[in-house]
């Protein structure tokens, strides 16, 4: 019974960082123009989002669909060039949309547990 | 870089290209290079790139089939999500159906959408060169129960049958065909933005 509980909370879990993936990029990309790789472990190192590379890139190009990003191709020192992203207006006002309600559903939902944490 | 590990690198590319196909040229080019620019500076993380470095770079971006799909499918869905001729939906509906038992089931729910769609409009068409047989009828089974079926008259009429709205089934059958064919291309739209919102999140 316990295991189903915490299989039910890990399933939930995965949900919840799925649904974060989208504004976890365009809030990465904030703070300036990076390249695939950069996004991926600034992801990592940044935030507790668990990101599969194959995931992130389709989202990239997903994005720049939108017209949310746009991209550049740039020369690097390693040989090869590198795709660059940087937010659109679009993107930066998507960003500052997502992240208010982020703040106000964050806000709402930690009064509402915060009786959870006191039992504990 | 190794010539073994060079090797690794185009045939995943190789396999990813021949999956995209059905994208615009200048996009397939767009992601190929891309994903070589990952790979390459993922496996030379350590230094100096290696088949070892390179298959793990690989690994991580799972198999080009999965990897393809993700960006075909989107796309083709993206296309699906804006328009609103079922040929389209078709197409992605397809490409969805082959990838999840979702979208095999929505796939199935359209074909019988637009199926009805096609014989109410039929019927309604029919009915001025049948119009003794063309119609909703309503039939006795041997077993004496009642079946309600709907004719386009190419045979006789039913034995003991009986028809329900004469002539009304030409404006009735056409205003069904019509709502038939908006709310299933409607429901498959909803269903490709459910999946398209889903689906462009990560997989653990």
């Amino acid at each position: 019974m316990i295991t189903s509980s915490q299989e039910s909370a890990e399933k939930w879990e995965v949900q919840l960082r799925k649904g974060c993936l989208e504004l976890a990029i365009l809030a990465v990309l904030w703070g300036g123009t990076l390249y695939g790789l950069e996004i991926l472990r600034r992801l990592e190192s940044d935030s507790d989002l668990i990101v599969s590379e194959g995931t992130v890139y389709p989202l990239l190009s997903r994005l720049k669909a939108l017209g949310l990003v746009k991209s550049e191709w740039v020369e690097s020192d390693a040989g090869h060039p590198r795709k660059y992203y940087a937010l659109t207006s679009a993107g930066k006002q998507r960003a500052v949309a997502m992240a208010a309600i982020w703040a106000r559903f964050s806000s709402s939902m930690g009064k509402l547990l915060a009786p959870l944490g006191k039992e504990k | 870089m190794t010539s073994e590990a060079q090797q690794q690198v185009e045939e995943y590319l190789d396999r990813l290209r021949e999956r995209l196909r059905g994208l615009h040229a200048d996009d397939i080019r767009e992601i190929v290079e891309e994903l070589r620019s990952h790979i390459l500076e993922k496996a030379a993380s350590s230094g100096q790139v290696t088949p070892a470095g390179v298959a793990a770079a690989l690994a991580g971006l799972g198999s080009p089939e999965r990897l393809a799909g993700e960006y075909v499918t989107d796309s083709l869905l993206a296309q699906a999500e804006v328009s609103r001729t079922p040929w389209r939906i078709f197409d992605a509906l397809f490409r969805w159906a082959s990838l999840s038992v979702a979208g095999f089931l929505v796939l199935l729910g359209s074909i019988a959408g637009y199926f009805f769609g096609a014989v109410f409009a039929l019927c309604a068409v029919l009915k001025p060169i049948h119009p003794h047989t063309a119609g909703l009828w309503l039939i006795p089974d041997p077993a004496g129960d009642l079946q309600v079926s709907l004719r386009l008259g190419f045979e006789g009429a039913p034995i003991a049958g009986r028809e329900l709205l004469g002539w009304w089934i030409v404006p009735i059958g056409l205003v069904t065909s019509c709502l038939m064919v908006i709310v299933t291309t409607s429901f498959c739209s909803w269903c490709v933005r459910q999946y398209r919102r889903s689906h462009l999140l990560p997989r653990r």
